[in-house]
């Protein structure tokens, strides 16, 4: 894994998207490392969502590129771009509230004969036997973030806790590169949110799998992330390893200045 | 009385029921299982029932090549319909679809040398020679009384055709059933939840509503041979947008993405609808037959609310489920 550890596996290049005059994102650079745990912070308003939803294909840049894997990726579709192993989770979750737990993460298995409609009937036998492999996987998963209890109870009964690591089990299940997550710990108890860390980090040593993730907790992006990457006003400021960002002029200016973190202000002003 | 005892007008009821249950499969498809609002599968209905009979009259085709070439006409345009639209957000695919349905019936009543006019299938070829569009079909009926005959003696026509339009909804649900439970319908689901959780997975939700749509629109066709071949005859007043809400109520009635609601939903929403047809006994029989024709509607809405306030989730629906988000 060390000889990628260099490569970047994320390009982001000069990307512009504005919302009714408003610069949402304006000109954000940076990579993302093959391999890494990199986080993306900022204040409320700095544009990290607004970043996410780019580069996963819900909106579209106005200008800028986005490189995944040394393809371009700007201006295609989301199941495009989650196709080609790029899978993010969403800060308000996304549950589907009438399935149970354990078909929310079978949906996300990928190579399932049998979501084309001439398969189920033409080869029944292919559609079972994979299913039957996915169903193994998925209860793995739901193990995983404990909630394998749950798995035939409807996803609309959990707690916002549970669905944040539901989201989390089914971004996995759909077997990805790298992996998105928008404020993962968010209503997670702490205790388990550490574990699932811990395994993202195994995922990383043993599989190469990237992570980037928006998280507001300063501790757990010191401790688990190898780089930090920043975002004020739509702009990258500061982007290295967690020691250098935290003593970073700007970055502590943007924190600081705004305030925005604990008073839940808009981070800037339009 | 005698008429709701006597069993040719059950048969009747049945086969009717049979035609709607086939019709609203495509709609519990698309509503219940993918949560596209179309208000207007009367319209794919109309296409299958004038596709098939202008073939068979205008170009004097055989009405077994006819008819799955209305199926696919019916589908092309669920698809062309579709095209443009299931990008936009599902109230405007209803305002969209209700249009349509309007759109293919004023058509029909106005595009006389394609369609016959007002008067409906009886013009379609010249006025002089009224139009025939179903004799392979009575003689395929036949066949079939027959045979049903030589078993179980003496069968009339009308429980033929309930043989075979049941037998055809069966068949249809099975094949759904299997679909729906399979993976591709688990992403139809999802689609109905929440389409960007799902694009996010990699799923087309593009490519799956259209399937929905096509297929749905499909079944409605199917629906609409049904139809021209139970009556012999049809005209635009049949596809009315109230025939499409007829299926929404079978669909709710029965209960939401459940392919088994569908035909119990029909039959019940079919004994409440020709049942009260024939309420000339007391008290009814105060009444004379205008003030009793209403009091019949008043009778089927009150019965239909009643249904929904105490099972507003249909008869097969999860309640649980109506409360989750």
């Amino acid at each position: 894994m060390n000889a990628n550890a260099e490569r970047p596996i994320l390009e982001v290049e000069g990307l512009v998207r504005h919302f009714g005059g408003v610069a949402a994102v304006a000109g954000a650079t940076f990579d993302v490392r093959e391999g890494s745990v990199t986080a993306l912070i900022g204040p409320n308003g700095a544009g990290k969502t607004t970043l996410f939803n780019l580069i996963s294909g819900f909106y579209r840049p106005e200008r800028g590129t986005i490189r995944f894997a040394g393809e371009q990726i700007d201006g295609k579709r989301p199941h495009w771009i989650a196709h080609r192993g790029l899978v993010r989770t969403f800060q308000i979750t996304k549950s589907l509230a009438r399935m149970t737990v354990l078909e929310n993460v079978m949906l996300a298995a990928p190579d399932q004969p049998g979501e084309q409609a001439w398969r189920v009937l033409a080869t029944p036998g292919a559609v079972r036997s994979r299913e039957r492999e996915v169903r193994h996987r998925a209860h793995e998963l739901l193990k995983l973030v404990r909630l394998d209890a749950l798995a035939d109870d409807y996803a609309g009964t959990l707690s916002g806790g549970q669905r944040k690591l539901l989201e989390f089990a089914r971004a996995l299940m759909s077997s990805p590169t790298m992996v998105m997550l928008d404020e993962p710990m968010a209503g997670v108890n702490p205790s388990l949110g550490l574990q699932l860390l811990e395994h993202m980090q195994t995922l990383r040593d043993d599989l190469g799998m990237t992570f980037l993730l928006i998280e507001h907790d300063m501790e757990v992006v010191m401790t688990v992330s190898e780089r930090v990457i920043v975002m004020n006003d739509g702009r990258v400021i500061a982007d290295g390893r967690p020691s250098e960002v935290r003593v970073d002029e700007q970055v502590i200016e943007a924190y600081l200045g705004a305030h925005t973190e604990q008073d839940g202000v808009e981070g800037r002003t339009a | 009385m005698s008429t709701l005892a006597s069993p040719g007008f059950w048969a009747f009821v049945g086969v009717v029921a049979g035609i709607f249950t086939i019709f609203a499969l495509g709609l519990q498809l698309q509503f219940g299982f993918t949560g596209l609002l179309n208000f207007g599968q009367v319209a794919f209905m109309a296409i299958g029932a004038y596709t098939m009979a202008i073939l068979v009259v205008t170009v004097e085709m055989p009405m077994w090549a006819a008819a799955p070439i209305a199926i696919a006409v019916a589908a092309a345009f669920g698809l062309l319909i579709g095209l443009p639209t299931l990008r936009l957000r599902a109230d405007y695919l209803a305002i969209v679809t209700i249009a349509f349905g309007e759109i293919v019936r004023y058509i029909a009543l106005n595009q006389h040398d394609l369609t016959g006019g007002p008067q409906g299938s009886v013009n379609i070829g010249s006025p002089e020679t009224p139009a025939s569009y179903n004799d392979d079909w009575l003689a395929f009926q036949g066949k079939v009384q027959d045979a049903l005959s030589s078993v179980f003696g003496n069968v009339s026509k009308d429980t033929a055709m309930l043989a075979i339009v049941w037998t055809v909804a069966i068949v249809l649900i099975v094949v759904l059933q299997k679909l729906v439970k399979a993976p591709w319908g688990r992403v139809l689901r999802s689609i109905r939840e929440d389409e960007d959780a799902s694009s996010a997975l990699g799923k087309n939700v593009f490519s799956y509503k259209l399937q929905s749509l096509a297929v749905g629109a499909a079944l409605g066709a199917i629906a609409g041979l049904f139809f021209a071949f139970q009556f012999s005859v049809f005209s635009p007043a049949d596809f009315d947008p109230l025939t499409t809400f007829f299926a929404y109520t079978i669909v709710i009635l029965g209960g939401t993405a459940k392919m088994w609601a569908v035909p119990v939903g029909a039959i019940v929403f079919g004994v409440i609808f020709a049942g009260t047809r024939f309420f000339d006994f007391p008290p009814f029989s105060y009444f004379d037959s205008g003030e009793r024709a209403y009091l019949r509607l008043i009778i089927i809405g009150l019965i239909l609310i009643g249904l929904m306030a105490f099972r507003p989730q249909g008869i097969f629906g999860k309640r649980e489920e109506m409360v989750l988000e």
